[in-house]
């Protein structure tokens, strides 16, 4: 075969790895807006967990997940620093029914709820920390376009 | 370190900071290895029979690109059978490379890795087997996958074989049985 295919064939390997990689890497830990009302029950989440009062962290994990832990410490440090923030891990590698009803395709991925159990907002791979406290803001000040109440 | 991947049953989040974590800079050199090799296997690959239809079993088993292909799907399966604790690279890599680096700021599980090393040798078996049964560019398609995730682990530091996980619980083929 021709070398200049081969070294094409390589270039544009590397090319679309690279965008790919590129796509990724802006996507991940980044606020994604929510465009739908849904409130959140516990029963949902199969938690006996508690709800936050003025925002719920509620982060979707594997057993298989490299980001997972340090996700954990994030979030659970994150709501200890705030007033009536909680965090709740949900465990989905036995639950692919909880994985499926939130259509999760990546963990840890991370919905933050409001003080009523709505989605305010959601985070795919592990957050950002700044878009961690922009997401919780959205959560608190009620700030997303279809709160209804 | 007796850590087999079947030995963990009841709750194995919360039982994970405990355990001893690997080094994340590990799987991103073996990663960065797999890559190099990767990509030789597709130049040997479009050079040699693999792209041809009509060859002998013999021509195709002793194609350069064959034999590489055959040890890169046998690296994987030491990865993701033996543990990514005890990966070839890995041990390199804690000989000759960490002694120069400061400290991990950070452990990581070895499970992930060594689940994506079992997608690794998942998709290098595939091409093992098109190569053997003479599906033309069969072997080149199946490395190229393979590089494109060891290079987004590599550079990146984005595990593709980690994120398929959820989505194979989704499909129902992989994940543990409610209790």
């Amino acid at each position: 075969m021709d070398p200049l295919v081969i070294a094409l064939v390589l270039a544009g390997l590397v090319a679309v790895a690279t965008v790919i990689g590129l796509v990724v890497r802006g996507r991940e830990g980044r606020v994604q807006e929510v465009n739908t009302f849904r409130r959140v029950t516990a029963s949902e989440l199969d938690t006996l967990e508690r709800f936050g009062l003025s925002a719920t962290l509620v982060q979707f994990s594997t057993e298989m997940c490299a980001k997972c832990p340090a996700t954990r410490d994030l979030l659970s440090k994150t709501a200890f620093e705030h007033a009536g923030v909680r965090h709740i891990d949900v465990d989905v590698t036995s639950r692919p029914d909880i994985a499926n009803s939130f259509n999760i395709m990546q963990t840890p991925t991370t919905l933050v709820l409001d003080a009523s159990g709505a989605i305010a907002a959601r985070i795919g791979g592990a957050p950002r920390p700044e878009a961690l406290l922009h997401a919780l803001a959205i959560a608190q000040k009620k700030e997303h376009d279809l709160y209804v109440i | 370190m007796s850590s087999n991947a079947s030995s963990t049953k009841a709750n194995p989040l919360a039982a994970k900071s405990g355990q001893p974590g690997i080094d994340p800079r590990g799987p991103r050199f073996g990663a960065t290895i797999t890559v190099v090799l990767l990509a030789i296997d597709v130049v040997l690959g479009l050079t040699g029979v693999s792209t041809q239809s009509g060859t002998t079993l013999a021509q195709r088993v002793t194609d350069p690109a064959f034999i590489l292909l055959v040890i890169l799907a046998a690296i994987f399966a030491w990865g993701a059978f033996a543990g990514i604790q005890r990966h070839p690279y890995g041990a390199i890599f804690k000989r000759f490379i960490r002694p120069n680096l400061a400290a991990p700021t950070e452990l990581e599980d070895p499970k992930p890795p060594t689940f994506a090393q079992l997608i690794g040798f998942l998709v290098t078996g595939v091409g093992v087997v098109l190569a053997l049964a003479g599906v033309p560019y069969g072997l080149v398609v199946a490395a190229a996958f393979a590089f494109i995730a060891a290079f987004l682990n590599s550079v990146f530091a984005y595990c593709l074989g980690c994120q398929i996980y959820v989505l194979l619980v989704r499909a129902g083929i992989l994940g543990r049985k409610a209790a």
